[in-house]
């Protein structure tokens, strides 16, 4: 019997570290994923805090130097409307061009998103773009 | 031709429906012609797909544009290979190829067992042929391979470049048959659970098919990591997106599996938790491609939304619910008597590994689900990244490793203190000999050190039960060491081989934990002559070179290694334009060694001033991961290689039914 219940407390050891290195994982490492819509409304009070923004990239709106690697560009909605601006350091990702679906990972502070990541929407491979479109 | 595949198509999903019924009633009757015909239907099946998947690859090769299928993943100017690998390119043909791969092995299980498990066959042909006939359900109803435009396409939008690669010809194959073979164990679960033969039987029919699953489920992940690592140009080989997490989840199910099957077959212990564990793989396959396609989770893979996920989670909850039902009704007859018989045994070191497995994959399971999870709880997508992952995965796999060199040789039931010296002596030597040695040479103390010294811990391990079983032999039967060894393999087939296994594993850890915890990375821009550090080696950037062709264009920066003021090599990292889906890509340029790789990335170029920017990571130690993946295939061939009695066993059953009809 005292061996079972050593085992017993074995066992519940190695689920209780599961479930703690979970919660302590989400709490240090969770940020909000939020749509443009989203961001708009309660972007003040997630100032200065890292966060993850879906949104498309204006079209007209991209601004890189390669000699430095600054980019600036307005995360939009798809038809171009409520823009906030985006800057960025660093190698353009490939599938980055205007009028393509991204997402941001930074901070908002000064009315402006600093990205320290863009992820790129693969043009799925399950479902490509139209032909033409 | 297109016409007359999806007739196959339709034709195989009245066969699928017909051999699932009439199985059943077979089996409900014990009605032997009934059960023979549904056999036949389900090979009909197969004959059928294997029909619909020639017509669609006959209008791949030959680009019949006409195909919306053939239009939006080829084009006239992809290579053949790419052209054929289209087929698991798309949506449609990948779900064709899943029905292919699921009919064929149906096909093989059926032919393996037409003289046995009779009892199991109608109820396995029936669980196979219910999983085949949705997947063509979907191919009939919901997404035709074999739709036409309306106006045939003059040219295809061409496969997406990121797949024109080596690694998509046998990265998604492997994947869908580890994937797909997990039907055959869970088939004869099911088959098990209905029966009510819940013996030993049906876990020794399908061993192999366990680990054959698991074994393409881990070349198919390797695969998939190399190709990461290779194509996507950040550095780094496992970023934990959804799509890899889901196919790593039934992997580390499917491990769970393959060790507490072990304690069922040896102590007939743990029969409901390994029934647990099959359902759940074949569950969490099932879920991975729903994972895939639905655009639920966003993941680099499948931004969108592509309407079939509700199918899928309507199918999962229906394996869900028949599958748990038939365990809730067998569950007395189930439940064994055998229990632990103490805290330091080997039936206690394998649970702890299966918990500790089967914990990762719950990890796994909540950072992959959390954002819709939150969703649906707090109104807000939350999600969690890759340091949550690492975080979370890093102690659990110290935990494995620490395992893994437990459990293969501490004693069944009751290690008693003279046996734990005798087991363990040596293989502890060995770990702190190595950490001792590790933290003078300079590692700092941390994942990456506990990591290098528990992986010699466990290769003590094995190197003492080679070592001790050789002498066994060399004693007893006067053998020579070479012919000792090899009859010690050949004779434990399954022990020795697992023992290799590990020891690929360990590779792969090391592997992993080196070039996550002492990568360096550099990014900097440079004119021509200009030189920049990264890590042991100097970078000099040379010139650009340019290369046009109708397909492709490349832009290259030559890049000259310097190290301790010697020449090492010249690198030359592209970017290339592919003209059809006009989109730039990343070729990576990589110098690799056993001990680092040197990765380069030409992360810019500004034509007018020829700047570059290059992107330098120095990864230690990566090799090892895929020389891990080759050593723990060794392993695996070995375990899976038929001992000389099996091999017999086919002609006595022939000369068996030969004697009885004679």
């Amino acid at each position: 019997m005292l061996e079972k219940r050593r085992f017993i407390v074995g066992a519940v050891l190695i689920a209780g570290a599961v479930s703690y290195l979970i919660y302590a994982g989400v709490r240090t490492t969770s940020m909000y994923y939020f749509s443009l819509d989203e961001f708009l409304s309660s972007r003040e009070a997630h100032a200065d805090e890292d966060l993850r923004v879906k949104g498309w990239v204006r079209h007209g709106s991209v601004h890189w130097d390669p000699r430095t690697n600054d980019l600036a560009f307005d995360l939009a909605h798809q038809d171009d409307s409520n823009p906030v601006p985006v800057g960025y350091r660093g190698v353009l990702p490939d599938m980055f061009s205007e009028g393509r679906e991204v997402v941001i990972e930074g901070r908002y502070s000064g009315g402006r998103l600093a990205a320290h990541q863009i992820m790129t929407s693969c043009p799925s491979k399950y479902e490509p773009a139209k032909a033409g479109s | 031709m297109p016409a007359l595949g999806r007739l196959a198509i339709c034709l195989a999903l009245l066969f699928a429906a017909y051999a699932t019924g009439v199985s059943i009633l077979g089996a409900l009757r014990r009605r032997r012609h009934l059960v023979r015909s549904g056999e036949h239907a389900a090979y009909a099946v197969f004959a059928l797909v294997v029909v619909a998947v020639a017509i669609l690859l006959r209008a791949l090769v030959q680009h019949d544009f006409s195909l919306e299928y053939v239009a939006a993943y080829s084009s006239s100017t992809l290579p053949l290979r790419y052209t054929v690998a289209a087929l698991w390119g798309g949506q449609k043909g990948s779900l064709l190829f899943w029905a292919f791969m699921l009919t064929l092995f149906t096909t093989i299980v059926q032919l393996q067992n037409r003289e046995r498990n009779r009892e199991l066959m109608p109820w396995v042909t029936a669980t196979l042929m219910t999983t085949a006939a949705f997947f063509l359900g979907l191919l009939t109803f919901v997404t035709d391979p074999f739709e036409r435009l309306p106006i045939a396409a003059r040219e295809g939008a061409d496969l997406n470049p990121l797949l024109q690669n080596y690694w998509m010809t046998i990265h998604p194959p492997s994947l869908y048959t580890g994937y797909v073979s997990a039907s055959v164990p869970f088939a004869f679960a099911i088959a098990a659970l209905a029966t009510g033969r819940l013996g030993d039987q049906w876990i020794r029919s399908v061993r192999r098919w366990s680990l054959f699953s698991w074994f393409f489920l881990s070349l198919g992940n390797l695969f998939g990591a190399r190709w990461a690592y290779e194509v996507l140009g950040w550095g780094g080989y496992w970023a934990w997106d959804p799509v890899e997490n889901a196919a790593f989840m039934p992997w580390l199910v499917s491990t769970a599996y393959l060790h507490s099957v072990m304690i069922q077959e040896k102590k007939d212990m743990l029969r409901v938790w390994n029934m647990v564990l099959v359902l759940l793989t074949f569950s969490l396959t099932i879920f991975g491609t729903f994972l895939t396609r639905s655009g639920v989770i966003s993941s680099v893979h499948s931004f969108t939304q592509s309407g079939l996920g509700p199918f899928f989670i309507g199918f999962l909850l229906f394996v869900l619910v028949v599958a748990g039902g038939l365990l809730a009704y067998r569950l007395p007859e189930l439940r064994t008597q055998a229990t632990v018989e103490s805290f330091l045994s080997r039936e206690s070191a394998f649970l702890f590994n299966n918990l500790v497995l089967v914990g990762i994959a719950f990890a796994v399971f909540w950072g992959t689900v959390f954002p819709v999870v939150s969703e649906w709880v707090r109104g807000v997508k939350i999600t969690v990244g890759p340091p949550f992952f690492n975080r979370v995965n890093a102690p659990l796999g110290i935990a494995l490793l620490f395992l893994a060199g437990v459990g293969p040789v501490i004693a069944w039931r009751r290690a008693s203190p003279r046996n734990l010296w005798r087991a363990f002596a040596g293989p502890v030597g060995a770990g702190l000999v190595a950490a001792l040695a590790l933290g003078l040479v300079g590692v700092p103390l941390g994942y990456a050190h506990s990591t290098f010294a528990l992986g010699a811990f466990v290769l003590g391990t094995i190197v003492q039960e080679f070592w001790r079983g050789m002498r066994a032999r060399q004693a007893m039967l006067h053998e020579s060491p070479g012919r000792a060894l090899s009859r010690l393999v050949g004779k434990n087939r399954r022990r020795y081989g697992g023992y290799i296994i590990h020891v690929g594993v360990v590779a792969v850890f090391v592997g992993v934990a080196a070039s996550s915890v002492f990568r360096v990375e550099v990014q900097q821009t440079l004119a021509p002559g200009q030189e920049t550090a990264a890590g042991k080696f100097t970078l000099r950037y040379e010139r650009i070179t340019k290369q046009d062709d109708p397909h492709v264009s490349r832009l290259a920066a030559v890049v000259s290694v310097w190290r301790d003021g010697k020449a090492v090599t010249t690198l030359a990292p592209e970017k290339r334009f592919y003209k059809k889906p006009q989109q730039p890509t990343t070729e990576v340029a990589m110098r690799s060694t056993l001990t680092e790789d040197l990765y380069l990335v030409l992360g810019s170029y500004d034509d007018e001033s020829g700047l570059v920017t290059i992107l330098a990571y120095v990864n230690p130690l990566v090799s090892w991961i895929w020389i891990g993946g080759i050593i723990m295939a060794l392993g695996t061939t070995v375990t899976m290689w038929p001992t000389p009695a099996e091999r017999r066993e086919p002609a006595y059953a022939l000369a068996g039914v030969r004697a009885a009809t004679d």
